[in-house]
């Protein structure tokens, strides 16, 4: 069963077409990686699946619901949680902190004004144990503002983490990692497959040919090819569209 | 493991040390004969309560109101509207008349509000200092509420068994009010809604994206922020025993402002400090120099510079 299923997607800026007539699906339990060349529309339809852009046309249907004209917020009360290429987190608060408030988004009404939130053990467990998961533990009680880039990531996950997903949506979570966090990063995404539906957007070809389920190349606003790690190596429009910029292992 | 508490033991009996000062004061100025300066202190609170909720929406929201003044005016005016077409009726009660003056402040927040939250940065401030001073022209023009002269009231609301009329019995009503909303927005602050509130100041679009509805909570936010609002109008108008338009124009928006900067953005105690402070210096300063507004400036650059926290952040480590 399709746990994201997009059809027919298009998306104008002016004359410029960005998204052409899109179909795109996540399956439960799958890893679907997109890649594709700069420009070739991944931003704007991260957009349009998260909510933050209207496409002009086509549909988007997640976990049973249409979705394709909900705000952000009420997709991601469903279970629609994304990570960004650019680390947004709370840089006030700690980092317990930041976990803690995204889990607060999806357990009960926010509306309280009396009873402190520290008095909420199990929001803490819960927030203890999303830290744990992704090798955070150690850095409860520091600044989020105070961590460094990889932590920063691994962070940036971890809000996406602390909201019960359905489905992940991952935008370049390697984003600016140097090899060592970037393998660690690798792995963290390893352990997560198969627990959740999960569509990754990203740019280091080692890490998508080696998480990924299945593989779509995006060009120019629309989906050139979709398949397996081997199709796609071996898919000659491919190659010729994107991978011929960078020889692939 | 532990959960940090952001306060050291020693510094948690302050507040205490405080309100006991401050329920001592009209004895102590009694005493040397400062009369006059119970009132003055209770001004100094009725600031501070509408700098707090000033605070609310600036410092914990990061919703910087250049319009606040609207509902601070609203209130004082539900005050004297009702004294002037009811007087000596149930209507001047205090019980009903102030309650009533949330009431306008909320309401006419939740109009404001809802325009003006759907705008960011720039067009936010600028929309609500537009709403404010609609508000003040509408006033300035009303002819049969007195005008631009404003409009005095024959006596301050009632209460049964209190009277309200002795400026030290007034003093300890508003310095009730003021402590049950300092209370109130303590707790806010640490309960789940003020986690909001500072996650949204901190990264709007991240909190959307975490399936917070934003629009909802700066909304209450800023209803709350017009309702405590509303109450000081209604009791700077009793305290003067006078309402003007200019209790609502842009200037007096840009004072709480000024208050809540120098007194600590964010912090529980930074509107009294800045109310007190500002007020203070107001009071003090003209007795030393005719142009007492350059040091005023200086004070105020200096706090910006030295202590970016404000003058609560001072005392916190």
């Amino acid at each position: 069963m399709s746990m994201l299923e997009i059809s027919g997607l298009k998306k104008l800026f002016g004359g410029l077409v960005v998204t052409d007539n899109l179909d795109l699906s996540v399956a439960e339990g799958e890893l679907h990686a997109l890649i594709g060349p700069n420009g070739a529309g991944k931003t704007t339809l991260i957009a349009q699946i998260s909510g933050s852009l209207a496409p002009d046309d086509g549909r988007i249907v997640f976990a049973g619901h249409e979705i394709t004209r909900w705000p952000a917020y009420r997709r991601a009360q469903l279970g629609l949680s994304r990570s960004f290429q650019i680390t947004s987190i709370f840089p006030s608060f700690t980092v317990l902190d930041n976990v803690a408030l995204a889990i607060q988004a999806r357990s009960g009404s926010s509306f309280r004004f009396w009873q402190p939130v520290k008095a909420e053990s199990a929001l803490y467990e819960a927030a203890l144990e999303i830290l744990a998961r992704t090798g955070l533990d150690a850095l409860g009680e520091n600044p989020a503002a105070a961590l460094g880039h990889g932590e920063h990531r691994q962070l940036e996950l971890a809000l996406a983490l602390a909201t019960q997903p359905k489905l992940l949506l991952l935008d370049e979570p390697m984003a600016g990692l140097g090899a060592e966090d970037s393998q660690r990063m690798v792995e963290l995404i390893e352990r997560l497959k198969s627990q959740y539906a999960i569509l990754l957007v990203e740019h280091d070809m080692d890490a998508v040919f080696r998480l990924a389920d299945r593989i779509s190349v995006l060009m120019s606003g629309r989906i050139i090819a979709s398949g397996s790690g081997e199709a796609i190596r071996s898919n000659a429009e491919v190659k010729l569209a994107y991978l011929g910029e960078e020889e692939i292992a | 493991m532990t959960m940090p508490t952001g306060y050291s033991r020693g510094l948690a009996y302050w507040p205490l040390a405080l309100l006991a000062l401050a329920l001592l004061l009209p004895q102590l100025l009694g005493m040397f004969g400062f009369d006059f300066y119970v009132s003055f202190a209770t001004r100094i609170m009725i600031m501070a309560l509408l700098a707090s909720s000033l605070n609310l929406l600036v410092g914990t929201g990061g919703m910087v109101s250049l319009g606040h003044a609207a509902f601070f005016g609203a209130g004082a005016y539900t005050v004297a509207i009702l004294a002037r077409e009811w007087g000596g009726t149930p209507a001047t009660s205090a019980l009903l008349s102030w309650p009533l003056a949330m009431l306008v402040g909320a309401l006419l927040a939740a109009f404001i509000g809802a325009i003006c939250l759907r705008t960011k940065g720039v067009y936010f401030i600028m929309s609500t200092l537009a709403f404010a001073q609609m508000l003040f022209y509408v006033f300035l023009s009303l002819k049969s509420y007195g005008g631009d002269d404003g409009m005095s009231l024959t006596q301050r609301s009632t209460l049964p068994g209190i009277d309200l009329g002795a400026d030290v019995v007034f003093y300890y009503v508003v310095l009730a009010l003021f402590a049950v909303a300092l209370l109130l927005l303590g707790r806010l602050d640490r309960a789940r809604f003020g986690k909001v509130l500072r996650g949204i100041k901190d990264n709007e679009l991240r909190m959307e994206s975490l399936g917070f509805a934003v629009f909802r909570f700066k909304l209450v936010a800023f209803i709350l922020a017009g309702a405590m609002a509303g109450l000081a109008g209604a009791l700077m108008g009793n305290l003067n025993n006078f309402v003007s338009p200019n209790m609502m124009h842009w200037e007096q928006s840009g004072v709480v402002l000024v208050m809540v900067i120098l007194g600590g953005l964010g912090r529980l105690w930074g509107g009294l400090a800045g109310a007190a402070a500002m007020l203070l210096l107001e009071e003090i300063l003209p007795n030393f120099l005719p142009h007492w507004q350059i040091l005023l400036g200086v004070i105020l650059l200096a706090v910006v510079f030295f202590a970016p926290r404000g003058l609560a952040g001072i005392f916190r480590a």
